[in-house]
C-alpha cells in the first residue's frame, strides 16, 4: 500500500462523481423549475409557526411528502396528490421527514382547515382521539380566569377543561396553527413538474 | 449423445467405476437451419404483404362496434352518451314522470343556443314539456364541460332531437359563458320563458328560493362555533363545499344529514371529530343545521385527483360490475348520482378523497351504518383502484341541484 497518489486520485474522483450525480445534476434539474402558480410564500406569522414546528421536532413523527397511489393510499386518506419538487420552493430547510408515526401533513391545511380544531388538538390530542399517541403541548397555552378581548379561547370538552377559567392560546400556538393551515398544496401540479411517479412511468400515472 | 465406454475388444473388461457420462454438442444439420430461416422469411414477408388488410379489418371492426352501440365518431354523440343519456335515455325520450324528453321538446326545438344555455345554467324548478310537468333537477355543466364540448353537445342535441341544422360554434359558447356567468340556474320553465322571451305555453311558476333563515344560535354554531364545538364551516367550508376527505354538505338531503349526526352521537358512525361536535347538539339544532346545508346551491369544488381510471369509474357508476356482484351506483343513488332522499345521498360532485375513504371504511368495517349493510357488501367487492376510479368519476360530475356561481363569489361572506 504505497501507491498513495493513484489511490487519492481515485478516491477524489469517486467523491466528485457522487457530488455531480447527487448534488449538481439534481440542482440543475430542479433549478430550471419555477414555483407553481398556486403556491404562495409563507407570511411572517406562518414563518414563525414554521420555526415552532421545527423546534418542537414535529418532523420526527410527521412526514410532508404524500406518495403516489401505487406506493401508498395517501390520496384516499385525504393527504393530497403526490408531491412535486416545486411544492417545497419556500421550504428551507424542507421538513420532508422519514417517519409516519402520525399522518402526513403537507396538505393538513386543506383537509383540516379549522384553526379551533388545531388548537384543541395541540392542547390535548386525547380530547378528540382517545387513542392518539401524539404528545400534548400544554406549554403553548395558558390558563386564565377570564378571556381578554384579544384572547383566543380553546374549545375543550368538559373533562379536559380546567376546573375554572379558560385555556388561552399563546402566540406560539397561534403561529404554529397558522403554519399548519398554510400547508395546502392541493393546487394542480404544473404539467412539467418533477414528480414521484412511483413504479409507473409518467404515461401510466394519469 | 452420451458417450459410453467403447465396446469391441475391451467390452468384457470391468467397466471403469470412476467414469461419468457427459454430453457433447452435435452439429445441427444445415437443412434444418435453412428451413428455419426460410420459415422466418416467409412469416415476415406475409406480415409485410398483409399489413393493409390488418388495418382495414381493424377499421371495419371499429365501425361495426360503433354501429352496434349506437356511437359514431361525432364528438357530440359520444358526449351525449356519457353525459346526458343516464337521465334523458339514449333515445332522448326521458323517463315518464321524472325526466323530461328531449325528442319533441319545444325547448330543444329552439335550436342549439337555448340548449347550450340550459346546459350551462341548469334547471332547478318545475318545467312543462309537452303535456307533462317535471320537477327539474338539471345540473349545470358549466364547470364540467369545456366550450368545445358544450358546442359539440348542443349542436348534436339540437340536430338530433330538435330538427335543427345549425351548428353552434365554440366562439359563441365562450361569449354565452361570459354573458351568463353569474346567473345561477333557471328556476323552472316560466323562468326560461321570461329570460329568453320565447313562448313555451303555460309554464308552471318556479318557487322562489327562500334564503334559509337561521336563528342566531344556529348561525353561531355553523359559523363561529360555541363552547366545546368547532364551527361547522371551519372544516366543511363556508358554503359546505368540503375539501379532500372533509365531505361536501351542500345539497345533501336534510334527513340524511340528521341521520348521520344522530349516528355520530350514538356511536353507530365513528368519527372522533364529529363525535365531539355533535355531543351537545339538540334535535332541533341538528334539524336546523341539516336544513341549512340541504338548501345550499353551491358549484362543485371537487376534482378527480386520486389518479383513478375515469372510464372504469363511469362503468361502475352507470352499469356496475356484475362479475363481482356490484350494482351500478346510479341504480340506488339516482341518475347522475343526484341522490334519492332520504336513504341514498347525492354522490355527484362529492370530494373524491372523501368518497374513496368512505368506501374503504365500509370495506374495512370502520363505517357500518347503512341499512342492510348494503354499502359494506358493495365496498368489499371493490379493490383500491376501483374505489379511486369511481370516486374520481363522481367528483367529475356536476352537482345536483345546480350550484350558483355567485355563491362561490360570496365565500367568506356570512349571512
Amino acid at each position: 500500500m504505497n501507491r498513495y497518489f493513484p489511490l487519492s486520485i481515485l478516491a477524489l474522483a469517486i467523491l466528485a462523481f457522487a457530488t455531480l450525480m447527487l448534488v449538481i445534476a439534481p440542482g440543475i434539474q430542479i433549478g430550471r423549475h419555477s414555483a407553481p402558480a398556486g403556491l404562495k410564500p409563507y407570511t411572517e406569522q406562518e414563518q414563525r409557526g414554521r420555526d415552532v414546528y421545527v423546534s418542537q421536532g414535529c418532523v420526527y413523527c410527521h412526514s410532508q411528502q404524500p406518495r403516489s397511489p401505487d406506493q401508498a393510499p395517501d390520496g384516499v386518506r385525504g393527504w393530497g396528490r403526490p408531491a412535486v419538487a416545486g411544492d417545497y420552493t419556500y421550504d428551507t430547510p424542507h421538513q420532508l421527514g422519514t417517519m409516519r408515526t402520525g399522518p402526513d401533513l403537507l396538505n393538513v391545511g386543506a383537509r383540516l382547515p379549522s384553526r379551533d380544531w388545531h388548537l384543541t388538538h395541540l392542547y390535548q390530542p386525547r380530547a378528540i382521539f382517545g387513542w392518539s399517541i401524539m404528545p400534548a403541548y400544554p406549554f403553548l397555552f395558558e390558563e386564565k380566569s377570564a378571556a381578554g378581548p384579544e384572547d383566543v379561547v380553546v374549545a375543550l370538552p368538559s373533562q379536559y377543561a380546567p376546573k375554572s377559567g379558560v385555556v388561552i392560546a399563546k402566540q406560539e400556538a397561534l403561529d404554529l396553527t397558522a403554519y399548519l393551515l398554510s400547508l395546502d398544496r392541493t393546487y394542480p401540479a404544473p404539467a412539467e413538474a418533477l414528480r414521484d411517479d412511483g413504479y409507473s412511468g409518467p404515461e401510466d400515472a394519469k | 449423445m452420451t458417450i459410453e465406454n467403447k465396446g469391441g475388444a475391451n467390452s468384457f473388461h470391468q467397466p471403469d467405476e470412476n467414469f461419468e457420462p457427459y454430453e457433447q454438442h452435435g452439429k445441427m444439420p444445415w437443412p434444418l437451419i435453412a428451413i428455419a430461416i426460410g420459415l422466418g422469411l416467409w412469416g415476415a414477408a406475409t406480415l409485410f404483404d398483409t399489413r393493409e388488410d390488418v388495418a382495414t379489418a381493424q377499421a371495419d371492426r371499429t365501425a361495426a362496434s360503433q354501429a352496434d352501440t349506437g356511437l359514431t365518431t361525432d364528438p357530440g354523440s359520444a358526449l351525449f352518451a356519457a353525459r346526458c343519456s343516464t337521465c334523458h335515455q339514449p333515445d332522448g325520450m326521458g323517463v315518464r314522470g321524472a325526466i323530461p324528453p328531449l325528442a319533441g321538446s319545444p325547448f330543444v326545438a329552439q335550436g342549439p343556443e337555448l340548449v347550450a344555455t340550459i346546459l350551462m345554467r341548469g334547471i332547478d324548478g318545475p318545467i312543462r314539456v309537452n303535456d307533462h310537468i317535471f320537477n327539474g333537477h338539471m345540473p349545470s355543466f358549466a364547470s364540467a364541460l369545456t366550450d368545445i364540448e358544450i358546442g359539440a353537445l348542443s349542436t348534436h342535441v339540437a340536430q338530433r332531437f330538435g330538427g335543427s341544422s345549425e351548428a353552434y360554434p365554440t366562439t359563441a359558447v365562450a361569449a354565452l359563458r361570459a354573458a351568463i356567468s353569474d346567473s345561477g340556474s333557471f328556476k323552472g320553465g316560466q323562468d326560461i320563458s321570461t329570460i329568453t322571451g320565447l313562448d313555451f305555453g303555460n309554464q308552471p311558476a318556479g318557487k322562489a328560493q327562500v334564503a334559509h333563515s337561521l336563528t342566531p344560535e344556529v348561525s353561531a354554531l355553523i359559523f363561529t362555533g360555541r363552547g366545546e364545538q368547532w364551527a361547522c364551516a371551519s372544516c366543511h367550508g363556508d358554503l359546505g363545499q368540503g375539501k379532500e376527505n372533509t365531505p361536501r354538505l351542500a345539497g345533501l338531503s336534510a334527513d340524511y344529514i340528521v341521520k348521520q349526526l344522530d349516528d355520530f352521537a350514538n356511536g353507530r358512525r365513528l368519527n372522533e371529530s364529529m363525535r365531539v361536535v355533535v355531543a351537545t347538539l339538540s334535535d332541533s339544532e341538528k334539524r336546523q343545521v341539516a336544513d341549512y346545508y340541504a338548501g345550499l346551491r353551491v358549484p362543485s369544488t371537487a376534482r378527480p385527483e386520486l389518479g383513478g381510471d375515469l372510464a372504469r369509474g363511469e362503468a361502475l357508476a352507470l352499469r356496475g360490475d356484475w362479475s363481482r356482484n356490484v350494482p351500478a351506483c346510479f341504480s340506488c343513488h339516482g341518475p347522475s348520482g343526484f341522490g334519492v332522499s332520504p336513504e341514498f345521498p347525492p354522490l355527484a360532485a362529492q370530494q373524491a378523497a372523501y368518497t374513496a375513504s368512505q368506501l374503504a371504511a365500509w370495506a374495512g368495517g370502520h363505517r357500518n351504518n347503512s341499512s342492510l349493510d348494503l354499502m359494506g357488501r358493495i365496498s368489499r367487492q371493490l379493490d383500491d383502484a376501483d374505489r379511486r376510479a369511481v370516486a374520481d368519476y363522481l367528483a367529475s360530475l356536476p352537482p345536483v341541484p345546480a350550484g350558483e356561481a355567485e355563491q362561490i363569489a360570496r365565500t367568506g361572506v356570512r349571512p
